[in-house]
């Protein structure tokens, strides 16, 4: 872990450093509230409202994503935090992409809807748990624990010989310094600011431009790995 | 050196995430999976349904190599438009398990020893033999299972009941959706639901009866959630005996005693007509009243014979017999109080709303299954809120091939893949498409599922072949039949994947080709058929059911009935299968369309599904654009008088408690899949019993303590669960049936609806002692 800055150094002036000390405090207790106010979007209506569609209705839902970019506000983009790793976000699922397991406790089980999203949808810190909330990529989708489950318990069954693909690499540009193309299929995945923007979001994979809206304009998903060959026109 | 406060932000982060993930995931190693050599790239993502529940969902397997690695949803598929459950998402998992059959077993000397597959296939169709000279053709069995792909099915109905001459065929659907089927048969005259899923999406009302969705069909769940969403005015009613994750989700949850749905409906029915909400031009049209036998038993005994007889009736008869049914008396019965079921009647009734009605296991595990999906029925047909948009009654089934493969083929004793075998057209045209002769065909049905296991006890039956399914867990009153299973002179096949209580008891075991690992076709609850190509190599010298059928069939001198390669046999199968249902009211796809398509709905009459049957706007078998019900003689749909009777077994003083059983969203069937998937087993690694806080308090029992169930046929102790994810009444036990550990049917009883010959689950009496 990069604690390195934390090393004593030789002893500094201690008075400006209370001050400092004083400042940050304030600043970490102000910050979830500012990041949680300026983030207060309900996607779901608005996607409801623009689409006049059932939420469930699947698509590159272009709609949904400007929403929920036009509705975040430049301190959440901006903010950050190191928390998480991509290591760990890889622990908590079975395969590149597949639905994360819950991994921590929750309020009882009160209605298949509305506790998980009401942080999930939005994201800012939580208290209890002393981190920022990561914000789902398919808040129209409310019945959370069909498909994330809580673990209560590390033991198997029986033995299993899983294995499955490496995680895509990152970075991967076509020319030194180009936009690199989009790693993951985008199924359910579609709304790049959910996992790329803002202080819940994994470290190595948040974007260093995150004011830059139309994520796709430089950024394109690979559909397919062969390139383009012309096909012989018919001779008749 | 100073500290900024971006890096101090920083470093108490850290510290704290690294102490978070500590603390809260002790034993997990970070890492999901064992990455391969290869690539994210290298996945090719191909269709086929899931392999679980009857939803039928499209999935996109991703394979790498030669392995499955990953799901998505197959956004092409109208089930569930790319959605999947947690189920689906992992459901590649099931096919790596490492204690896998991948060679035959043969028992010896008491052992089941590892043999090469051909050798076991022989000492099946020897054994075959021996019994059939020895003890007649009705002394050899098969019981297969809604998880049979199509062809599966038809191969074992071809061999047993065309070559071989027997009606021993049945399957664990029996358990599952006969009294859907009966239901259907005697409202309607054909079988299946009239609506599709498109109904969730156009209703503004949905009435659930006894149906926890949100954990059996999730997705649809979600798809109703949706709609309910979107649109803003949609009513979600949640009508069951135990309060769930769907009562919580549902706009409005009503609790009614067990058994009393039957009093239920009547009542709604009471309602609808003093109300004048009766569709009159619908009902005068295409209605006819008809009523059957009453007091008609419970078939707890060995030998239970029933038939109804049908009696014509008239509307005023109906008024007059429902006269019994007022929304106080049924209150009387039910426990639900009169203004609920008047709210319930007027959403039925009111002109202006589009109403859906879901059920499953709940209406059919039920001693009088086939009367309470009659009475849904009445609902829907006295308001005309029927076979068009919106408007559906819909039995959901539980597995995914129920209706592709029981349903369909007609994988049940009286049954053919067109017609049953009572009527002397259909047994010709069986006769004909599968080039035997008519007298082969066996004109008397034998045994129905419980019967059958009966007749293995009694020694009737000497030799069964158990293909894709469970029954040493599922069977009601499971020791009477485990025991009878194991006594000497039984010879029991099982075609499987993994170890389980039945495989357990087998004298050879064959390893299954799963899923994937073959081509196949699967039928939805909706009509809908779905293939699946092979996708990944079969492990060791698994092989798939049919090809087992096929070879033994064969090694039984039927070449000339099984004469397909091994390249080209499913294709055939599926050429010769559908031209049973060569008409409108049935027609299939054929096999390229269906290799294209993420599921195509039948009847498919040139190149277009039918959405709603019974509707001349969309159903091409109509005779003009109206309602035509031509499953029945009069094209009429029947309304039936069924009355309330009570159940089979109620609490008493001796055995105070109901006892409910069911499933839960992570395990699906009786888990002997889903457990081997490591995030379902570690979310809900073993069964329990849910108890009401109530009586929890009184018997002085706390969450984990350990509670002994007894009914008198049997007992078990396990963990008490209190507020858990359900929660029963005060006077009603819940056990989920996946865990084999815990074998709760030891404790049900084996009674049955009398006209479908499926046991009820639901209901049974017990007493609960804190051990």
């Amino acid at each position: 872990m990069e604690t390195s800055d934390q090393k004593p150094g030789p002893k500094p002036d201690l008075k400006p450093g209370k001050l400092f000390f004083l400042f940050a405090i304030l600043g970490v207790i102000s910050l979830p509230i500012i990041v949680f106010l300026a983030f207060s979007v309900n996607t779901t209506q608005v996607l409801a409202k623009v689409n006049k569609l059932p939420a469930s209705d699947f698509d590159h839902n272009a709609k949904q994503f400007y929403s929920t970019y036009s509705q975040t506000t430049p301190a959440y983009m901006e903010g950050n935090s190191t928390a998480r790793t991509l290591n760990y976000y890889y622990s908590l699922r079975q395969y590149p992409g597949s639905p994360p397991v819950i991994p921590h406790d929750m309020v009882v089980e009160k209605g298949a809807e509305q506790t998980c999203i009401s942080c999930h949808e939005r994201g800012g810190f939580t208290q209890s748990m002393n981190r920022f909330t990561p914000v789902t990529p398919h808040p129209q989708h409310t019945y959370c624990g069909q498909c994330h489950m809580k673990t209560i318990t590390t033991k198997l069954f029986e033995d299993i010989d899983w294995v499955s693909v490496q995680p895509p690499k990152l970075g991967r540009s076509a020319l030194a310094g180009s936009p690199p193309p989009i790693a993951h299929p985008l199924q359910m995945r579609e709304n790049c600011i959910a996992c790329h923007v803002g202080p819940g979001t994994v470290v190595s994979i948040r974007v260093e431009h995150p004011m830059r809206g139309n994520c796709r304009q430089c950024h394109v998903p690979e559909e397919i790995k062969t390139l383009f060959t012309r096909t012989q026109p018919d001779k008749k | 050196m100073t500290i900024t406060r971006r890096d101090f932000i920083r470093s108490m982060a850290l510290n704290s995430a690294a102490i978070a993930a500590t603390t809260m995931f002790p034993g997990i190693i970070f890492a999901g999976w064992k990455p391969s050599e290869l690539p994210a790239g290298s996945i090719q993502w191909s269709k086929t349904p899931c392999r679980f529940c009857g939803t039928g969902c499209g999935l996109l397997v991703g394979v790498s190599g030669e392995r499955a690695v990953a799901v998505k949803g197959d956004p092409n598929c109208s089930v569930n438009k790319g959605l999947c459950c947690v189920k689906g998402y992992h459901s590649v998992q099931v096919l790596y398990g490492k204690d896998r059959f991948k060679t035959a077993y043969v028992r010896r000397n008491g052992e089941l020893v590892p043999t090469p597959i051909e050798e076991a296939l022989d000492i099946v169709a020897s054994q075959m033999k021996s019994s059939i000279k020895e003890k007649g053709k009705d002394s050899v069995s098969i019981y297969g299972s809604g998880q049979w792909s199509i062809p599966d099915g038809y191969a074992a109905s071809k061999f047993f009941k065309g070559c071989i001459g027997t009606n021993n065929v049945e399957a664990n659907a029996r358990l599952c959706m006969a009294s859907a089927v009966t239901g259907c048969l005697t409202s309607f005259g054909l079988d299946e639901p009239m609506g599709c899923y498109e109904d969730i999406d156009n209703a503004d009302v949905f009435i659930t009866w006894g149906n926890n969705m949100a954990e059996m069909h999730p997705v649809l769940f979600s798809r109703m959630l949706a709609n309910r969403k979107s649109k803003g005015h949609v009513e979600i009613i949640d009508l069951t005996t135990r309060s769930t994750r769907s009562s919580l989700a549902a706009d409005k949850s009503i609790l009614f005693n067990p058994q009393s749905d039957l009093a239920i409906a009547n009542a709604i029915c009471y309602e609808i007509i003093k109300n004048n909400w009766v569709n009159q031009d619908f009902v005068s049209k295409h209605v006819s009243f008809h009523k059957g036998k009453t007091n008609i038993g419970y078939g707890t005994e060995d030998h239970f014979k029933f038939k109804d007889k049908q009696e014509n009736v008239d509307f005023e008869a109906f008024k007059t017999f429902l006269e019994d049914y007022t929304p106080e008396m049924a209150e009387k019965i039910s426990g639900v109080s009169a203004e609920n079921i008047k709210y319930l009647a007027a959403l039925y009734g009111d002109p202006q709303k589009k109403v859906t009605s879901f059920w499953t296991m709940g209406m059919n595990q039920h001693t009088r299954g086939t009367w309470i999906n009659n009475l849904v029925y009445n609902i829907h047909l006295l308001t005309g809120k029927i076979s068009s948009p919106g408007n559906s009654p819909f039995s959901l089934t539980g597995q995914p091939s129920a209706c592709g493969t029981v349903r369909e083929v007609g994988t049940l004793t009286h049954k053919l893949p067109h017609g049953v075998v009572m009527k002397e057209s259909s047994r010709k045209m069986a006769a004909k498409i599968w080039g035997v002769p008519e007298t082969n065909i066996d004109p008397k049905p034998t045994y129905h599922t419980v019967e059958m296991f009966r007749a293995l006890d009694r020694g009737d039956i000497n030799f069964m072949w158990i293909q894709v399914t469970n029954p040493m867990v599922t069977m009601p009153n499971l020791k009477r039949y485990r025991d009878g299973a194991k006594k000497d002179g039984r010879f029991i096949v099982v075609s499987e994947i993994y170890p389980t209580p039945t495989s357990d008891i087998a004298d050879v075991i064959l390893p299954s080709a799963l899923w994937i690992e073959r081509e196949g076709f699967f039928g939805n609850s909706e009509r809908r058929t779905q293939h699946n190509n092979q996708l990944v190599p079969k492990p060791g010298q698994a092989m798939c059911n049919t090809w087992q059928l096929i070879q033994v069939a064969r090694r039984m001198g039927f070449e000339k009935q099984f004469p397909w390669s091994q390249e080209t046999y499913i294709e055939d199968i599926w050429n010769e299968y559908t031209q049973f249902h060569d008409t409108p009211k049935h027609r299939m796809a054929p096999y390229k369309v269906l290799r294209e398509r993420s599921g195509v709905q039948w009847p498919y009459v040139e190149g277009k599904e039918t959405r709603w049957r019974y509707n001349g706007k969309y159903d091409p078998a109509c005779k003009d654009k109206d309602f035509d019900f031509y499953g029945k003689p009069d094209h009429k749909a029947w309304i039936w008088l069924r009355p309330y009777e009570p159940p089979a077994e109620s609490p008493d003083r001796e055995y105070p408690f109901w006892l409910n059983t069911g499933r839960v969203l992570e395990h699906w069937h009786t888990g002997s899949m889903t457990r081997r998937i490591p995030i379902l087993h570690k979310a809900v690694p073993e069964s329990y019993v849910e108890i009401n806080p109530s009586d929890a308090k009184t018997l002085g029992v706390v969450n984990n303590s350990k509670v002994k169930i007894s009914s008198r046929r049997g007992s078990i102790v396990m963990k008490a669960l209190i507020n858990g994810r359900g929660n029963p009444p005060e006077g009603m036990v819940f056990v989920p049936f996946f865990d084999e550990s815990y074998l709760i049917n030891e404790v049900t009883l084996d009674a049955f609806c009398p006209i479908s010959k499926q046991p009820d689950y639901k209901k049974c009496a017990v007493k609960l002692e804190k051990v």
